[in-house]
């Protein structure tokens, strides 16, 4: 895909012989969230990696996830270190577990995705919205034409669990 | 086959912990390791091991070496940061053990203030994002404080954690700093100085963070039986852990709870090898890259029950006067950031009983115990000592010691 990606100052580099990654951002771009999921066992892992890391078979294929989950934790920018992010700060940035495979294959494990709180026009979302049970959907921030970041928007479907936020 | 007390620390030495050193880290090692060397009564001519840790700012083990006359048989410059210390104590053990070498100096020297920036801003900020960054970083967490603050909140929320409880780290190692003529930060804060501080990153204020500080370390391993002649009173390791990690150590919060921290694993390891509980331990050194990595060790480690580590670090006992003081140098929070290294010297001078403290014959093994400020800050009777590295949450060292 055409090298590099530019986005608040940062150059997002993703060689042709990254096989890890190289998919990954195109099929978010066609705005389908996908991860690996191992062609053996079927459990699915994300970030994309190339053994299973259950029963460390190799073959895997990409399988479509539905992009809904739920907040697990989160933090609130305050101070950005990265330049580009000084004029969208403070902004928040979650650890989404996604619906699919919650609590398996142990109870701890899950597919949790890293990814900014953002309103619907990607600016990001108020701090007083972002709580740990919040529930969110996937969110397609095209970059380019072969890329796209998934970010999470809110959305109105009862939370799960203890809706909690610092200070709240 | 066990290593207990088969192995001294018997050198440390350090420079002066600043915001602008305007020397290389060359010049620094240089400064540290002689340093070491001194304390301990060696020559240049007995050191024939060498390890470093660095994360591509500092200089190498082959450009120090000779600058002090070292010719090595055995050296190894490591890719690390923070938990590197205590991984290289057991390192230079097992080197030496093998036969490779018979005296081995650890190192860490780095501008984290001045050249590159520990907190991720300058240089740091304008690299490339690539390969597994691209997981985190586009969506603006790049620094130590963003990559941690999602296990803090968690924590928060799994246990009722309160900012005030948290912020009784700072005011401990503060407390300590001011009796530590090297800290950067010598004034003692209270609880409300830290919560009122500005916001970094929630959970996080800008005093629940750590310094940034130009500085080199280094701290000298060898055989119990080469100790013995040496200048100071030898140190005994009892046991050591190095770079234990959770599942997933690629992206840890795949695998929970996520306010678990490596200690949850490495505590298995470790207080078997060298025979004692949390109970036994009379000085801690837990990591203090930010007030609740302090918090989060203490209690995966077992000093207090999981979940209750704010009400362990905000009962006094991490204070010096309390049963069991962290960090009586005043740590990363206050004297300085060394990677882990100044936790380790500061316990070694604990267990000698010569602490460097404002006492006039304090590095002598003279000390007063009144901790009031600008006194004294020697633990009374300091036997054993544990050091809890953190690099991240899911990847930790520890170390235990013991005074001869």
């Amino acid at each position: 895909m055409p090298q590099p990606v530019t986005y608040r100052g940062m150059s997002l580099v993703i060689p042709d012989n990254d096989s890890e990654w190289n998919e990954y951002f195109a099929l978010a771009r066609r705005h389908t969230l996908m991860v690996r999921a191992c062609t053996a066992c079927g459990l699915m892992r994300y970030p994309p990696t190339h053994a299973c890391p259950w029963c460390m078979d190799l073959g895997w294929k990409w399988q479509e996830v539905s992009g809904k989950g739920t907040i697990h934790s989160y933090e609130i920018v305050m101070h950005a270190i990265q330049p580009g992010f000084r004029e969208i700060t403070p902004y928040a940035v979650v650890l989404v577990e996604l619906d699919e495979q919650a609590g398996q294959p142990t109870p701890d494990e899950a597919l949790r995705i890293v990814a900014n709180l953002v309103k619907p026009d990607f600016t990001p979302e108020a701090e007083a919205k972002v709580a740990i049970g919040a529930r969110v959907r996937v969110a397609f921030q095209d970059l380019s034409d072969e890329f796209a970041l998934p970010q999470f928007t809110l959305t109105d479907e009862a939370p799960v669990g203890r809706v909690w936020r610092l200070g709240g | 086959m066990s290593l207990r007390d088969k192995y001294c620390i018997v050198g440390v030495g350090e420079t002066e912990y600043s915001r602008g050193s305007g020397r290389s880290t060359r010049a620094m090692a240089v400064e540290a390791v002689r340093k070491a060397i001194l304390d301990a009564g060696l020559k240049a001519s007995d050191v024939d091991g060498m390890l470093d840790y660095q994360g591509g700012d500092s200089t190498l083990a082959p450009h120090v070496a000779p600058d002090l006359g070292i010719r090595l048989n055995f050296y190894m410059d490591v890719m690390g940061g923070g938990s590197s210390t205590e991984a290289l104590v057991g390192l230079a053990m097992g080197a030496i053990e093998a036969g490779m070498c018979k005296t081995v100096a650890i190192y860490r020297s780095m501008n984290g203030y001045s050249e590159f920036r520990i907190g991720g801003t300058g240089a740091r900020a304008a690299q490339p994002v690539r390969g597994l960054d691209l997981a985190q970083v586009p969506f603006g967490m790049r620094s130590a404080g963003q990559n941690f603050a999602l296990t803090f909140m968690r924590h928060m929320y799994d246990y009722g954690t309160t900012s005030e409880q948290v912020a009784h780290v700072k005011v401990a190692h503060s407390k300590h700093a001011s009796q530590n003529p090297k800290a950067l930060l010598k004034d003692r804060v209270t609880v409300q100085d830290v919560v009122n501080s500005r916001w970094i990153v929630k959970p996080l204020h800008l005093l629940d963070c750590c310094l940034e500080t130009d500085n080199a370390t280094c701290i000298i391993v060898t055989s119990a039986e080469r100790a013995r002649d040496l200048r100071q009173r030898p140190v005994h390791i009892m046991g050591v852990v190095g770079r234990v990690s959770k599942p997933r150590l690629d992206f840890h919060w795949a695998h929970g709870p996520i306010s678990r921290v490596a200690g949850y694993y490495a505590k298995d390891l470790i207080f078997p090898q060298a025979g004692i509980t949390p109970e036994d331990v009379d000085v801690t050194g837990s990591y203090d890259a930010f007030t609740f990595t302090t918090m989060l060790q203490l209690e995966e480690y077992g000093f207090c029950k999981k979940g209750e580590g704010g009400a362990y670090v905000s009962s006094g006992i991490i204070e010096l006067g309390g049963k069991r003081p962290n960090n009586t140098s005043g740590g990363h929070l206050c004297e300085g950031y060394t990677h882990g290294m100044s936790m380790v010297i500061e316990n070694v001078r604990q267990l000698r009983g010569t602490v460097d403290d404002y006492c006039p014959k304090g590095s002598e093994g003279v000390h007063t115990h009144d901790y009031t400020p600008g006194r004294c800050r020697q633990v009374k009777d300091a036997t054993i000592s544990m050091n809890l590295g953190w690099a991240m949450p899911p990847l930790g060292s520890a170390l235990i010691m013991r005074r001869s």
